[in-house]
């Protein structure tokens, strides 16, 4: 039974939106709600997270009952290698400056697609990095730093 | 004469030579990530956004508009060319107008789009130009009553009409709306979800939001799809069409832009439902539909129009209303209010010079791309064989640096991080992301009128009943539910019993 839920669009849809509608109503309880007339902070939220909540279930409800569309394969190397070439630039643009973050970011991403080589990910580096330089910090002026000393 | 004014402060602002500069790197851009397949508007408008910040608002949005109608060309291009849509409304372009080059008319088939495009550009600005005044002394009589219940419309009209499953399309908008309330609220200045952090009491940084869920999520979505692509190149002796393809493209293109212009003005209307709708038109009134699919010229031309004329009229309920009827609206209006311009009726009146400027800009920009688009066909040919490899890392440290410039500080990088999380976890369940963007836009909106509207009414739900127009607008709303969801319910049980015998 389990087996043939799973990767069923409807179903894994319909539980994160009900986990995410219980959470919203669950989180806007510790606002002030007032009254109708009177709207407390507390109080849209609630509605909102409310009627999210019973869609959710409602979408669940259909997955479970109708052969719906099955979920996308979701590429799990690329998902964690792009996500992770945010965070290492954001994590190096300050400290470290331009000439660090983008090749770290470059060489990262580029690691997820097939057409990895470390020349492309050299000659992309250095092409982005003149790019940046020369549009963004020149051009634009953009207090992004090059090198962070 | 008021019409002539009007365009005369329009044009003024548009011909100025940054905003003219500014119009041609737009609609270039715009044309360039039109026929890059897996590039959208949205993730590049979303990638260049923080960039228009510390330009002048006029400037920033004629650029981006720019891009927006630039892509609508750019896209028929690639579906021409490699029988690929390069932008998902040229879906239909590839039907007829691939078929048309590989009977040897790829020259003429990309001047009947080029001018057929122009065509309905030009009328869809002078459309724009004649009912937004009118329009926006309509949104004039609105109170918080009517604008909650025509967010309401709005929001249930685009997402009926944007693909994907309608139900879960509303929930995205609730969880987009719910998004769009973390940081301080408006009335007690109470901090809302902010779970401590300092960081989120202005709010969740929407280009973050934008960039996560289209640009990167995008990424992740192709990168695997990385193949070389089989060009048709034309052969330039026959650049020019013939008289009678000539014929063939006239009444198309004209039906075409009536229909586009209409359908463009709905909420979550605008470039791919009129092309979809026009090639259906094109394909009944043909005395032989039978050449449909194997190169018709109507099948071509009416859809090209169709979609540059829907992509136009699009902006109309954005500028009148501040209501967005697609994703790209959503951004443009969150770049309105990054100048501290309020969406709505009050631009025309405050701005005049950003509302007709943009307005005058479009057609400009419409007269450059014809220019620029035939001569440049070589370029953008070469252009539709770079490997996706080259490309996506350059989205990403454009868009990064773009994420870092906002304020000068890197959270909204880690925002975007989270958010391509999530948006690689809505691609996968086949939730469409646009209407989440809508919902986030007009979360704080719709908040206010609605609590303003039941301060006024001292609590009294029935005040959504009282005002004619608010019935009208939500009783629209509540049939297109119904009609949606019902045949839903009877198939759903249908399904349901099949699957228990």
């Amino acid at each position: 039974m389990i087996s043939k839920l799973n990767g069923r669009a409807d179903v894994e849809a319909g539980i994160l939106f009900t986990l995410f509608g219980i959470l919203t109503a669950g989180l806007s309880l510790q606002y002030r709600l007032g009254s109708i007339a009177t709207m407390g902070p507390g109080m849209f939220p609630l509605i909102l997270g409310t009627i999210l909540a019973i869609l959710g279930l409602v979408i669940l409800t259909k997955g479970l009952l109708a052969r719906g569309e099955k979920s996308k394969s979701l590429p799990l190397g690329p998902v964690i290698m792009i996500t992770a070439s945010l965070l290492v630039f954001a994590f190096l643009v300050l400290p470290v400056g331009l000439v660090a973050a983008i090749p770290a970011q470059v060489v990262i991403a580029l690691w997820a697609s097939e057409h990895f080589t470390w020349k492309r990910a050299a000659a992309l580096s250095a092409g982005l990095l003149v790019f940046c330089y020369v549009v963004f910090v020149h051009f634009l002026g953009i207090a992004v730093p090059m090198i962070a000393v | 004469m008021e019409f002539l004014h009007n365009l005369d402060i329009g044009f003024e602002a548009a011909l100025s030579l940054t905003n003219l500069t500014f119009c041609f790197i737009g609609v270039l851009v715009g044309t360039a990530i039109g026929i890059l397949p897996g590039l959208g508007p949205l993730a590049t408008i979303a990638m260049l956004l923080p960039l228009t910040y510390a330009l002048e608002p006029v400037s920033g949005l004629i650029m981006i508009s720019g891009i927006y109608y630039g892509a609508q060309y750019g896209g028929s291009t690639t579906a021409i060319l490699v029988n690929l849509p390069g932008e998902s409304s040229a879906v239909v372009s590839c039907l007829d107008g691939h078929q048309m080059a590989r009977n040897g008319r790829a020259g003429s088939a990309l001047a009947i789009a080029a001018l057929g495009s122009f065509f309905a550009g030009t009328v869809a600005t002078l459309l724009i130009a004649a009912f937004s005044p009118v329009l926006a002394q309509v949104a004039f009589l609105f109170g918080p009553v009517e604008y909650f219940a025509m967010m309401v419309l709005g929001l249930t009209a685009a997402t009926l009409l944007a693909h994907g499953s309608f139900i879960k399309g509303v929930a995205m908008v609730l969880t987009g709306l719910i998004l769009g309330l973390v940081g301080a609220d408006v009335n007690s200045g109470t901090y809302r979800f902010t779970f401590g952090s300092f960081a989120l009491t202005e709010g969740i940084e929407f280009v973050a939001v934008a960039m996560g869920l289209f640009a990167f999520t995008d990424i992740v979505a192709n990168i695997r799809n990385d193949q070389a692509r089989d060009v048709t190149a034309p052969s330039f002796g026959n650049l020019w069409m013939t008289r009678k393809e000539f014929m063939q493209a006239a009444f198309p293109v004209v039906r075409g832009t009536a229909i586009g212009s209409v359908l463009g003005l709905l909420p979550g209307g605008g470039a791919m439902i009129s092309s979809f709708a026009s090639y259906a038109v094109e394909k009944r009134v043909s005395k032989r539909p039978e050449e449909f699919g194997h190169g018709a010229v109507a099948g071509l031309a009416g859809p090209e129009a169709a979609n540059n004329a829907g992509a136009q009229t699009s902006f109309i309920p954005m500028l009148t209303l501040g209501i967005p009827s697609n994703g790209v609206m959503a951004l443009m209006i969150g770049a309105l209010m990054v100048h501290n311009i309020a969406p709505g009726p009050y631009v025309m009146v405050s701005n005049p010079e950003i509302f007709w400027g943009l307005i005058a800009s479009m057609w400009i920009g419409n007269a450059m791309l014809v220019v620029l688009n035939l001569p440049l066909i070589p370029l953008w040919v070469r252009l539709i064989q770079v490997h996706y490899w080259i490309l996506y890392p350059i989205i990403l440290t454009v868009c990064c640096v773009g994420l870092f410039s906002i304020e000068n500080r890197v959270l909204p990088i880690y925002f975007a991080a989270g958010f391509t999380l999530l948006g690689c976890l809505f691609w996968r369940m086949r939730a469409e992301a646009a209407p989440l963007l809508l919902g986030f836009i007009l979360g704080p909106l719709m908040e206010e009128h609605f609590r303003r509207a039941l301060l006024l009414s001292n609590g009294d739900l029935a005040i959504f009943y009282r005002s004619p127009l608010s019935v009208a607008m939500l009783s629209i709303a509540a049939v297109m539910c119904l009609i949606v969801l019902l045949p839903q319910i009877r198939r759903g049980r249908k399904e349901a019993f099949v699957e228990e015998a």
